[in-house]
């Protein structure tokens, strides 16, 4: 909202205080101040000129040849083409290398020049060339008699007028979010109010009363809409329209409203000043069955003053007369109660409508006006009368020939909400963190008072703070409210500073955010992940490249973009959306993020909660034609990144190797009733569960590792060139935190040397690594201390259907030396086992 | 000793001693010590001629072949321990050593810088006794609003811009009451759900706000939340806490300020600004203040006493102060980043750097 400095000097003395000094002022003490800047800055810079005499030019009809007096020895002589320029006047001049204003927002500079041959040194502006408003068809004369005023001549023009720090005024723009809650503030007077508080001066009064009223039949007004809580209408008579004068549209103009006429103009100024909207109706266009509020039908139309047609529900208000809507509620007038030329009767409107019901249809409506700002905020409703009498007493001063022909009309369920709040001056102190000495009870009542509360009892420790009407709506209530109130007043600023005492506790562990830790730690340390953070949301056409667009998801309702509403169940997507751009940049990329996916599927609570799940995605991507396990089986992504969420979950402690090599996990492939995504391969993917004291397979699964599903490849543009070999995998954290923690427990180091063997397997393609590794377990006995397969192969050697795995085995005991003896028997028990599993022991 | 052979036995050590003098490896020692002191060696064959020495002689000769034995040795020895201290010497002269070669590469991983600042505030508060709460971001209107004292008719509201969420095949459907939160905040009601009096804790996560996303807004960003509620807490204490947190987290003094500041679930309500970091090292005409000298860094204020008491509180006994920390704010002024679309764009060149 924009606040005019002047205009503040209508309602408070504001000598010695400069704007700047104003807007820190507010800013620390009522609402932000966003920022001060001058008005009609190009004021300060052309002077006032005393036009000396006007010839014609040879040969140009409409241009004159001035002479003016702007205080130099010579008086300029200055080309000009204004019809209504004429010796006498003080006018603006412009002298040469002034800066002014352009259309386009840059400046132009005067230079002196030759028009029709004729010199001309400098020029005479118009009110649109000042930035006062859009007048253009003749020079602006400035409102003074030269013989009283020759001192004014040569001086600026800013100054002539009464400047403020060299400006003709200033602009202060306050933040909007800031006055959410103080309708009060939204106009001029109440912030002279905050001002006036501030620095102990006094409002000046304004007339709250209307005048005396003839005795005609008053305008009906029936109010039958529950959102209208006040309607008032005064009847005017003997108005002239015509222009406003000088003062009220440069204040006007200051805080961004164009000035039409003296109707509208009086109308938005007793809106700007008090915060009440009002309108003015032309009588003569409305039936003598005057004024009935009602909620519009469903479908009903009406073409407001933009000359917009609105439709509208019977959520929406109309102000009607004879039938026909002449307005849309609190938001704007209707076209066709517009003020007619001529018209000299008028109802003037001043309501106090429902803040929600305003919100909403203007919402609805796309259609904010200043009006419906005010509205929206709950304006007190002891509003209108004062607002009438503060216009009628404007408008009387400007047309002395106005009368009000009839007594106001009123309808509406209204009271008065002025209230009274107790407040224990000891509870001020200690929530502001103040003794006695720094805020004694004295200064603590002048605040209130300053602000326009009452105090009674103030001798007792409890007091009865009386709030008035304009203060208790939608805002003071309760004790805290009149807290704020002095609290601000004192300035948070100059409440000193204080340590929180407390005594020493341990902090309960979050059991979740050290997962969460250790998990970043790893990857983004030793497997050297990079830690990406995408959005919540999942594009529809990722989705349907990965095959997921069917999924039930959580919706945005109103998304930031068509198909930008899912709600991810799973942060993979949004990290595979990502490969194909980094792969461009990169030959590889290891991704991972840690963060939460929604299932609706698993809904829960009174609200149907989605499901929440807490995961570790991780992406492993290397440009080129995948490679194959078979041929390289520690280096395809998908392994790296079982190798990676197997030291994953070692290091956090879930899944920790028991004594003799047993697995802390236990891989295998996803049971049949597993669901699995649709970008996930369905033939090479894997699940891991934590292993119980046999190693068996126990508890949820803790981690997914799949490569991506062939198509789902191309359908992410990663053929050809671009060809690249996916993997990913997610880590539950949920499932972490709820699986048992193997701790860590010293185990003595082996005395006795271990001995080293290798042993390999010719076996049938079928077979796979953890059954063979099984056999070669049980074959030691428990003295397989380490067992590391370091062979893979497939091919013409071992013939069609056949494979060759070989391990590195390590075999020691607790209590000998191991010899060949045992060396011995071991290779027995394993050649024996590998029949077992259809194989046999190689010993080439 | 005295025996004729004494020039013979003279004529063999020189020989000897001007190979080992010569010998630059230890492959030539080896070859004089085969020479002289293996089977068939000068010295074995000295020895074997003994019993075809006159019987006077014998004794003599066997002496000097001995002595020769042993001088020989010791040459050899000494000679080889010069070669060793020539060898180490030659090691260490690093002669043609390129210090500038590259070592040997490893990937390096990267944590979000997000995660970061994140750690380092959960950091500094942990170490003043906060413990750190975690809270769904799909929400429901009671904890995001109704609980917070923003009821449905409240224009506070329309400052949210809240993504309101609906449920495939869920029965109710689009009654507003599931939605992206909009603020951490919706955690402090959580926390006194879950929590007696007194506690202190912080909440850092993602929130969501319906706006377009351009070079300085994004519709998901990072809060942490402050709650702290006991008894006898004051305006004062909210201020201190401010105070000490931001000197830890720019490691010196800093100056702030408080202004009125309006948010519907604290009473009174405060902006905290702190007086701008950057200024001093950036000088005048900071883009991040935009030259005004104050950084606004969060909103903060006194639990309004409506919220405590929803979450059955004892508003006479207790009080409590909360702020809405900036999160990816104070991160992009920590890491000098002047588009916040970096934060959640996944573009490893950009991670990398963290």
């Amino acid at each position: 909202m924009f606040i005019s400095y002047s205009w503040l000097k209508r309602h408070v003395d504001l000598t010695g205080v400069s704007p700047h000094d104003l807007a820190r002022d507010l800013t620390l003490q009522t609402a932000e101040v966003e920022g001060v800047e001058p008005f009609a800055p190009a004021l300060a810079e052309v002077v006032v000129g005393h036009v000396l005499s006007r010839d014609a030019h040879p040969d140009a009809d409409k241009l004159g040849i001035t002479q003016v007096n702007v205080g130099a020895d010579e008086p300029l002589q200055i080309v000009c083409g204004a019809p209504n320029v004429g010796p006498g006047q003080l006018v603006a001049v412009a002298v040469v290398g002034t800066k002014l204003p352009a259309a386009d927002g840059t400046t132009f500079k005067i230079k002196k020049s030759k028009i029709r041959g004729v010199e001309s040194i400098g020029m005479i502006c118009s009110e649109r060339e000042l930035g006062l408003g859009d007048e253009h068809d003749g020079i602006w004369v400035l409102p003074f008699a030269p013989e009283d005023n020759q001192e004014m001549i040569g001086k600026p023009v800013a100054e002539a007028l009464g400047a403020t720090e060299g400006q003709y005024d200033w602009i202060i723009e306050i933040d909007n979010k800031s006055l959410t809650h103080r309708p009060d503030l939204w106009g001029h007077r109440g912030i002279a109010g905050e001002v006036a508080a501030i620095l102990g001066r006094d409002l000046k009064p304004i007339v709250t009363e209307l005048p005396a009223h003839g005795s005609a039949d008053t305008v009906p007004v029936k109010v039958e809409s529950k959102g209208c809580s006040r309607y008032l209408g005064i009847a005017i008579d003997g108005l002239q329209n015509g222009k406003s004068p000088e003062w009220m549209r440069h204040l006007l103009l200051a805080t961004g409203q164009r000035p039409i006429d003296l109707l509208v103009d009086i109308s938005n100024f007793v809106m700007l000043d008090l915060a009440q909207p009002n309108h003015l109706f032309d009588r003569s266009e409305l039936s003598a069955d005057g004024i009935l509020v009602r909620d519009a039908k469903d479908g009903e139309a009406m073409t407001t003053l933009d000359g917009e047609e609105r439709t509208l529900t019977t959520a929406d208000m109309l102000i009607t007369s004879g039938g026909q809507a002449v307005a849309l509620a609190g938001i704007m007038g209707g076209e066709a109660s517009k003020v007619k030329e001529g018209t000299t009767q008028m109802l003037l409107e001043l309501a106090t409508f429902a803040p929600t019901q305003i919100r909403l249809t203007s919402q609805r409506l796309a259609l904010r006006t200043d009006s419906s700002a005010r509205f929206e905020k709950h304006l007190d409703p002891t509003l209108p009368m004062k607002a009438a009498a503060h216009l009628v007493s404007l408008l009387a001063e400007l047309q002395p020939g106005i009368s009000l022909p009839s007594a106001p009309s009123e309808d509406g369920d209204w009271s008065d909400p002025a209230c009274e709040v107790a407040v224990r001056p000891d509870r001020v102190r200690a929530v502001l963190g103040l003794t006695a000495e720094l805020l004694p009870n004295q200064r603590m009542e002048e605040m209130l008072t300053r602000l326009g509360f009452g105090v009674k009892d103030a001798d007792r420790a409890t007091w009865t703070v009386q709030v008035p009407s304009a203060r208790s709506t939608k805002d003071v209530g309760l004790e805290e409210d009149l807290i704020e109130e002095v609290g601000r007043s004192y300035r948070y600023d100059n409440i000193p500073e204080q340590r929180v005492m407390a005594e020493i506790a341990p902090v309960a562990r979050d059991a979740r955010r050290s997962l969460v830790r250790s998990i970043q730690d790893r990857l983004s340390g030793a497997s050297a992940f990079d830690e990406v953070m995408t959005h919540s949301f999942v594009d529809v056409d990722l989705c349907e490249r990965l095959g997921v667009a069917g999924e039930p998801t959580v919706r945005a309702i109103n998304p930031v973009a068509e198909g930008y509403e899912r709600i991810r169940r799973s942060v993979v997507p949004n990290l595979l959306g990502l490969v194909a751009s980094n792969l461009k940049q990169q030959p590889s990329t290891y991704l991972y993020e840690v963060g939460k996916g929604y299932l609706p599927e698993r809904a829960h609570g009174e609200f149907e909660e989605p499901l929440e799940v807490h995961e570790a995605a991780l992406v492993i991507a290397r440009a080129g034609n995948a490679s194959t396990e078979v041929a390289h089986f520690v280096c395809s992504c998908l392994f790296e990144l079982k190798g990676v969420v197997e030291d994953l979950l070692y290091a956090t402690e879930s899944a920790r190797p028991g004594r003799g090599g047993l697995p802390g996990l236990v891989w295998a492939s996803p049971d049949e009733d597993m669901v699995l995504a649709a970008y996930a391969h369905p033939g090479r993917c894997m699940v891991a569960r934590a292993a119980d004291a046999k190693g068996k397979a126990t508890g949820p699964v803790l981690a997914f590792v799949s490569a991506i599903e062939p198509g789902v490849g191309a359908a992410l543009g990663l053929t050809g060139d671009s060809a690249a070999e996916v993997a990913f995998a997610t880590v539950s954290i949920d499932d972490l935190i709820a699986a048992e923690q193997k701790p860590i427990l010293h185990r003595p180091i082996p005395r006795f040397p271990g001995v080293k063997v290798d042993v390999a397997f010719a076996l049938g393609e079928a077979t796979t690594a953890a059954e063979a590794e099984q056999i070669i377990h049980q074959s030691g006995k428990g003295l397989v201390a380490d067992i590391e397969l370091f062979d893979l192969y497939q091919g013409e050697k071992v013939g069609a259907g056949q494979k060759s795995m070989a391990w590195h085995v390590l075999l020691q005991s607790d209590t000998k030396t191991l010899g060949d003896k045992d060396l011995h028997k071991f290779l027995k028990r394993v050649e024996n086992g590998a029949t077992r599993i259809g194989g046999e022991l190689r010993k080439d | 000793m005295d025996t004729t052979l004494q020039p013979e036995l003279q004529g063999h050590f020189e020989t000897a001693q001007g190979r080992i003098a010569a010998a630059t490896s230890p492959e030539e020692l080896r070859a004089v010590d085969r020479d002289y002191l293996d089977k068939g060696g000068v010295v074995a064959g000295l020895l074997a001629a003994i019993p075809t020495l006159p019987p006077e002689e014998r004794r003599g000769a066997g002496q000097g072949a001995n002595q020769l034995k042993t001088a020989v040795l010791g040459a050899i020895d000494q000679r080889k321990s010069e070669l060793e201290a020539d060898a180490i010497q030659a090691a260490r002269s690093g002669k043609g050593f390129d210090p500038t070669l590259p070592g040997t590469p490893m990937r390096r991983g990267s944590l979000h810088p997000v995660t970061r600042v994140t750690r380092e505030l959960e950091d500094i508060f942990s170490s003043m006794g906060y413990g750190i709460l975690d809270g769904p971001e799909v929400e429901i209107d009671a904890f995001n609003f109704e609980r917070l004292n923003i009821p449905s008719d409240h224009p506070a509201r329309d400052m949210h811009d809240t993504f309101w969420c609906k449920v495939d095949g869920a029965e109710r459907d689009s009654d507003m009451g599931l939605l992206l939160r909009t603020h951490t905040s919706c955690v402090q009601v959580r926390a006194m759900e879950k929590l007696k009096p007194p506690f202190r804790v912080v909440v850092p996560g993602r929130v969501f706000r319906q706006e377009s996303v351009d070079a300085s807004h994004e519709h998901t960003f990072h809060q942490m939340e402050g709650l702290v509620v006991g008894e006898g807490l004051t305006v004062g204490h909210l201020i201190g806490t401010m105070k000490t947190f931001l000197r830890e987290v720019f490691q010196k003094e800093i100056e702030v300020r408080l202004r009125p500041g309006y948010f519907p679930f604290v009473e009174p309500g405060f902006e905290l600004d702190a007086r701008c970091p950057f200024c001093e090292t950036v000088g005048a005409g900071c883009k991040v203040c935009k030259q005004t000298s104050w950084v606004e860094l969060c909103p903060c204020g006194m639990v309004h006493p409506s919220v405590l008491k929803l979450s059955g509180i004892d508003t006479e006994k207790y009080t409590g102060f909360a702020f809405g920390l900036g999160l990816s704010r104070l991160v992009m002024l920590r890491y000098e980043i002047d588009d916040i679309r970096h934060l959640m764009g996944g573009d490893t060149r950009f991670l990398g750097q963290f």
